[in-house]
């Protein structure tokens, strides 16, 4: 029951959280409105990932098709490319599949933008839940640790930023913890081990469909859930291996999901092998004046062979990109939320009681850093914080509630300061933008680089949030905005690490 | 439903005992075997023998020493150690050996196999697992680094192979104190000090730790439970007199007597080297501050301000702990650094702090000499793109893939049933990686597109002259690397260099007197000798015809009519 209640208090928290901070417009905004106005920073739309896969729901939502015109080719520019005399964008097309309901359903409230952004934050949400249930369950953690780590990861991380925008981050993170959960229920070997082990093929497919490098990133699960379908007994006389047919059996799920991902490669791309990513580039056909050339349709077609998505992850780019994720002060994950550092010492506190569900966790985060480490653009652009990193701050946010969990009060009171410093920058980057160059290009534009360049934007009372600049930006200013949300954040932790203790048992702790 | 396999017991334990009475080092030696061969072959199949510049350098020394217009053993010169080009020596009669590079192929790849077969004793000796052994020796044994470099002329290899000699014996006197171990230790790290100067460091490590270990006093690291208490600093200190009940004047002479009989041996090269460049050159530290040296060659780059880890710890260490990730490979690298913190901490392990100093050695070495300029690295995405060139020198790194081997064997040894099973899989995915081309094989790489390399350097003239040369002796600046020795198909004795006492000399003066060709590359010895002083430039033009011009290179041709006077 109080399980239920504390899942009932994340979900109330965070829609109210999110509500306050999603970035939007009324309506449904279309290329012309985009183009040059709605693409500036802390517009709904300032960068080309959201521009990328809104264009796809509206197209999918008012055309019945994925291809996109000139017009929303123009908008989404540079990241586009061109197949077959359609345009599309480079990003994996789930995102744009899975959210245009909700584009839908905001249509009957004129607020199709916001409605298709609140996809993000209701997956992010679902995380929320699998995160609870994983510090609940997997870590046997005490309600009050397990909504720590829940608030940590969804307020005191750069993952806010992009739990209110089209990203994918989120989505990937709710099917990395709802996929180790699901894995770790089918080891429980229960009634329903079945129905979970299809969860499990599902959820893979649709992380490849919503993110390439998803197949890669969550290959610690799979490799779990082999291990967990094999069991090994010894008797006087013999030993007995035994595998678990399930896991075989569920696989036609996965087949199911990478046969309509190659039908939707074969039907727009041509080739059931050809994802997004790799078709020829829109910047390179501009540059090059291709499309006013005679032979326009041979050019491109030798253009397709020179992009190869898996070049650009090197492992010698491995050291600037540790470097840039990990401690950088234009993306650092220490700088951003060094409230997951402490994580660190629970990690070294937790390696004798390892159990596989920890270790896969444990080499989820590994595998998180080093692919993206070996990513060319490590920084991920023009963005807010470590975004890449965001499964790994789920998870993180885990084993900070475990360093917690024996309930110290000078831990309590460190985990305390140093949640209200990451919760100040994320609430900063939430309400203002995600537009944030990396120190390379900020240096060359002579522009700031980390949060301080969202400081200027809120001491401008500049915000994306859809609920302030609609209702609220005429009454108070984003200051004030600000205090609020903020304030009502640290009591709702301080409530969560010093009060909500009080009122657990000891059995339940 | 589940699908089981049933397997009876006397199956599975007659398939360990199979397992358990064989010797895996058979195996080892056959592995190595083959793989050098098979990557041998490939290099040789795709030209990557001589890629590196260096690699056709020290094939022309070796060369020389029985193949030259003066040859003999003064053709070692020096500034590089003369070690690896005396064992390629007996290979050089064959000129095609020498041109192919395959002279070199065979010394490094029989110091591959050795390496491999001593770092799986050595391993062995750590953890007293087989398996946990031949699981380090593969780490060395597959790892493409290694692999390309048993191929070609390059020393490395012979260093690692005297490097893990000396470090196995060097580990098994520590273990068991006996006096024939200590005498193979420093004969192999003489053998090490005559292959790179990596072993000077070494030999000088191995005293060192023979000093600690025999000294009357040690460190008492308990100590620490109670530093705050000012009586207790005493007790950082202890004396092993006390502790063992002996006397102390017997402490010194054990250590003086190990110290000494170690010493003599491994620092004999050293000397020998010293005597060496006194003898042919006047000069016994002419290999350090010759124009030729390294600490010549960094001075360049730091008037350049291209000397990112001179002066600088961090970068030092940044630098070298860089490249040994690119040598060793980035998840065979991460396992190693687990099975290091497992070793650290292995108080059942004796004197692992000790052999950990020795396997260390590389690292010490290489960051501490880019500290001092007197060498550089160069590696992507470390060095500043603003540099002129972003890699250089990464084959450094590949002296810490024993390290490597020897952390993996033991964090093997170390894993349960399931932990062994993703070492295995871990170290088959590196592999992969290597194939889809995620891991780049970073040495092959510094020789094929980096500063090391020879071949993306070579000029036309090389082309136009190997076509165009008919006969007699040819004048060339060796150290500029003007024309290719082995790919112009020009035999040996043909050529005049620095080495060539007095023909070098006296054609720096009479160019008439001895030589049908001059090869000059810009700002080399040559184009300095004769183009900036208008008394030679005259007597160039007066007996040689320009023959070939190029921005970059210049050959002259004697004029047949012209006497000599």
């Amino acid at each position: 029951m109080k399980n239920k209640l504390a899942i009932i208090f994340i979900i109330l928290v965070a829609t109210s959280l999110y509500a306050l901070t999603i970035r939007g417009v009324a309506g449904s905004p279309d290329a012309l409105l985009i183009k040059n106005n709605l693409d500036q920073a802390t517009k709904p739309f300032e960068l080309s990932p959201e521009r990328g896969r809104y264009a796809h729901v509206f197209a999918m939502a008012e055309t019945g098709r994925y291809d996109l015109s000139q017009a929303w080719a123009d908008a989404v520019y540079p990241d586009i490319g061109y197949a077959n005399g359609k345009f599309y964008s480079y990003f994996a097309p789930g995102i744009s599949y899975l959210s245009t309901p909700f584009y839908l359903i905001g249509k009957e409230f004129d607020l199709e933008q916001v409605f298709t952004f609140g996809f993000i934050s209701f997956m992010s949400i679902l995380a929320l839940i699998f995160l609870y249930k994983i510090a609940r369950e997997i870590f046997e953690l005490p309600i009050w640790a397990s909504l720590f780590a829940v608030f940590a990861f969804a307020f005191a991380s750069t993952a806010w930023s992009y739990a209110i925008t089209l990203y994918q981050h989120h989505v990937t993170a709710f099917l990395i913890l709802s996929s180790v959960y699901a894995v770790w229920r089918y080891t429980q070997r229960g009634q329903r081990s079945f129905l979970w082990s299809i969860y499990v093929w599902t959820a893979y497919g649709i992380a490849i469909f919503i993110d390439y490098p998803n197949a890669i990133l969550l290959l610690p699960i799979m490799v779990y859930f082999l291990l967990s379908s094999f069991s090994f007994r010894e008797t006087s006389q013999r030993y007995v291996l035994s595998f678990r047919m399930a896991m075989l059996y569920t696989f036609v799920a996965f087949i199911t999901l990478a046969a309509l991902h190659g039908y939707h490669n074969e039907y727009y791309f041509g080739d059931w092998k050809t994802v997004s990513g790799s078709i020829p580039g829109y910047k390179t056909i501009v540059e090059r004046d291709i499309l006013a050339q005679s032979d326009t349709e041979k050019e491109i077609s030798q253009l397709a062979p020179q992009k190869n998505i898996v070049a650009f992850f090197k492992e010698v780019n491995v050291p600037r990109g540790f470097y840039t994720l990990t401690v950088s002060l234009d993306r650092g994950i220490a700088i951003y939320v060094p409230l997951l550092l402490l994580s660190l010492l629970s990690i070294y506190r937790i390696r004798k009681s390892i159990t596989p569900a920890i270790a896969t966790l444990l080499a989820l985060v590994g595998i998180n850093i080093l692919l993206y480490s070996s990513w060319g653009d490590p920084w991920g652009g023009w963005a807010y914080g470590p975004r890449y990193l965001i499964p790994s701050m789920a998870i993180l946010s885990l084993f900070v509630a475990f360093w917690l969990s024996r309930g110290e009060v000078w831990k309590k009171v460190i985990a305390f300061i140093l949640f209200a410093y990451s919760s100040a920058i994320a609430l900063l980057g939430a309400l203002t933008t995600n537009a944030v160059p990396p120190k390379i290009e900020a240096d060359f534009l002579g522009l700031k680089y980390n949060f301080l360049y969202n400081i200027d934007f809120f001491m401008d009372g500049r915000s994306g949030s859809f609920l302030y600049n609609t209702y609220f930006a005429n009454t108070i200013s984003l200051q004030d905005y600000f205090l609020l949300i903020y304030m009502a954040l640290l009591i709702l932790v301080t409530v969560v690490l010093f009060i909500v203790p009080l009122f657990e048992t000891k059995h339940e702790s | 439903m589940n699908l089981s396999i049933i397997i009876k017991k006397e199956r599975i334990d007659a398939l360990i005992q199979w397992f358990s009475v064989r010797n895996p080092e058979r195996w080892v030696l056959w592995i190595a075997i083959v793989l050098a061969i098979g990557a041998t072959i490939y290099s040789y199949l795709n030209g990557y023998i001589i890629a590196y510049g260096d690699a056709e350098s020290h094939l022309n020394i070796a060369k020389r020493v029985v193949d030259s217009l003066t040859p003999g053993f003064a053709q070692l010169g020096g500034i590089w150690l003369p070690l690896p080009h005396i064992l390629m020596v007996p290979f050089m009669y064959s000129d095609f050996l020498w041109r192919s590079g395959l002279a070199g192929s065979i010394v490094s790849g029989a110091a591959f196999v050795i390496s491999s077969l001593f770092l799986y004793k050595l391993v062995w000796r750590v953890t007293a697992r087989k398996s946990a052994a031949v699981i380090g020796a593969l780490v060395f044994m597959i790892n493409p680094n290694v692999l390309y470099f048993q191929s070609t002329p390059m020393t490395e290899l012979v260093l690692i192979a005297f490097f893990v000699l000396s470090t196995y014996y060097f580990v098994k006197f520590l273990q068991e104190d006996r006096i024939i171990s200590l005498i193979l230790a420093a004969a192999f790290g003489f053998a090490a000090t005559l292959s790179r100067y990596d072993g000077w460091a070494l030999v000088l490590m191995e005293a060192g730790i023979i000093v600690l270990l025999y000294f009357p006093y040690r460190f008492n690291p308990e100590a620490w439970k109670s530093f705050w208490k000012i009586e207790s600093i005493k007790h950082f200190i202890v004396s092993r007199a006390e502790e063992t009940k002996g006397s102390l004047s017997a402490l010194i002479g054990k250590l003086e007597g190990r110290l000494v009989l170690y010493s003599t041996l491994a620092f004999y090269g050293i000397f020998l080297w010293f005597v060496w460049d006194w003898l042919i050159l006047g000069d016994p530290l002419y290999f350090t501050h010759s124009e030729f040296s390294a600490a010549s060659q960094q001075q360049s780059w730091l008037a350049r301000g291209e000397l990112p880890a001179y002066k600088n710890v961090w970068y030092s260490f940044l630098y070298y702990f860089v490249t040994s990730l690119s040598n060793i490979g980035i998840v065979a690298f991460l396992i190693t650094l687990v099975g290091l913190a497992y070793f650290i901490f292995d108080k059942s392990i004796k004197h692992r702090i000790y052999i950990l100093l020795v396997l260390l050695v590389p690292f010490f070495f290489n960051a501490a000499t880019m500290y001092l300029g007197q060498s550089v690295i160069f590696i992507p995405h470390l060095t500043p793109t603003s540099f002129e060139w972003t890699l250089f020198n990464a084959r450094y790194g590949i002296m810490m893939v024993p390290f490597a081997a020897v952390c993996v064997g033991y964090l093997f040894y170390r894993s349960k049933a399931a932990g062994k099973a993703l070492i295995g899989g871990l170290l088959i995915f590196q592999i992969a990686l290597y194939g889809i081309g995620y891991s780049e094989v970073i040495s092959l790489a510094d020789g094929t597109r980096g500063l090391s390399s020879g071949i993306t350097k070579m000029h036309d003239a090389q082309f136009w002259f190997a076509e165009n040369y008919d006969d007699g002796l040819v004048l060339e600046d060796d150290f500029a690397r003007s024309v290719s020795l082995v790919r112009t198909g020009v035999p040996m004795e043909k050529f005049i260099y620095i080495g060539n006492k007095p023909y070098w000399e006296e054609s720096l003066v009479e160019p008439q007197k001895h030589v049908t060709w001059i090869i000059m590359q810009e700002n080399d010895t040559l184009w300095h000798n004769f183009l900036e002083r208008p008394e030679l430039e005259a007597r160039l033009y007066a007996y040689f015809n320009k023959v070939y011009t190029s921005p970059e290179i210049l050959i002259f041709k004697r004029i047949s009519d012209v006497p000599s006077i």
